[in-house]
């Protein structure tokens, strides 16, 4: 026999089963942050130190001085370009504890050639372990090279000065 | 519905607004730690040093501004424009303007525009 007590409980344990539900689901989500690729925080650091050393490495040691120690090296052309990379990667070594070997680093360099065009070449040699796989970040600094020969940077007029892009691709191995 | 004890109604309502605001602060701590990683990331993806460097190689330009003759100029301004938007996919010009007396000193306004597609900034600037 059917009878029609009750309804008012089946009401209430269908609401309370649909209010634990959703209490569960709110009470989990609360305690986990869903962060989705976390990877471009350390990236964004290695990039903010490169970008730092490069700004470093384009100041004047001292008012008397007229070239910051980047333009020389950029300068230096082809084969200033190892000692760029050398002094860049132990500049960005500077740090307290343990020495930090995993950087490596690679050197470009992009300048507008007598004819007008834009003309990027390798300062640095290549990194015998680069396989071109791995998480690299760019980091850029605009130089201002002044009047005056250079060397090893084919095709630029040096009879007046030049806006150049140093580029430096930045990576953990 | 005979029966039922109808006592303690209040104790149950008052329950049930309880649970409802648990829930709504519950949602709002969910959310805050969204809020805080977007906000957080905007500002991060903001090209803070791209736009300081280029303001400087700008202002280099205009330190020998005097000594450049019109063709190195051109040449000068064409080296930023063409190699951010090679190197640096970001749109660039600048100009500038007539010097003016600025509280005693002879400044010309300088206007830089950079778009790279997401961060447009523009400003003129007095050098």
């Amino acid at each position: 026999m059917v009878n029609d007590a009750g309804q008012l409980y089946t009401m209430e344990g269908v609401a309370a089963g649909v209010i634990m539900l959703l209490t569960a689901y709110i009470v989990i989500s609360t305690t986990s942050v869903y962060t989705p690729g976390d990877t471009h925080i350390p990236d964004m650091q290695l990039e903010q130190l490169g970008s730092d050393v490069l700004a470093m490495m384009d100041t004047p040691d001292n008012r008397e001085e007229e070239e910051s120690r980047l333009v020389v090296l950029v300068k230096g052309g082809v084969p200033g370009g190892d000692t760029l990379r050398t002094e860049f990667l132990n500049n960005c070594k500077m740090r307290a504890g343990g020495d930090d070997d995993d950087l490596r680093a690679q050197v470009y360099l992009t300048y507008r050639k007598m004819n007008g065009d834009v003309s990027t070449i390798q300062l640095s040699s290549s990194d015998p372990g680069f396989t071109g796989r791995e998480n690299t970040v760019r980091v850029t600094r605009w130089v201002h090279l002044p009047r005056g020969s250079t060397y090893g940077l084919d095709n630029l007029d040096s009879s007046r000065p030049h806006a150049v892009l140093v580029e430096v691709l930045l990576w953990r191995a | 519905m005979a029966c039922m004890n109808e006592d303690g109604q209040w104790i149950v309502l008052m329950g049930l607004l309880t649970a409802l605001a648990l829930f709504f602060l519950a949602l709002i701590i969910n959310q805050s730690a969204l809020v805080g990683q977007t906000t957080a990331e905007g500002v991060l993806e903001f090209p803070k040093n791209d736009i300081r460097d280029l303001r400087l190689a700008i202002f280099d330009y205009y330190d020998d501004y005097g000594e450049l003759t019109l063709l190195q100029q051109q040449h000068y301004v064409d080296d930023i424009v063409r190699i951010s938007l090679e190197r640096k996919n970001a749109v660039v010009y600048f100009w500038d303007g007539p010097q003016q007396d600025v509280s005693g000193r002879m400044l010309r306004p300088v206007t830089i525009h950079y778009y790279n597609g997401v961060t447009k900034y523009d400003e003129t600037v007095y050098y």
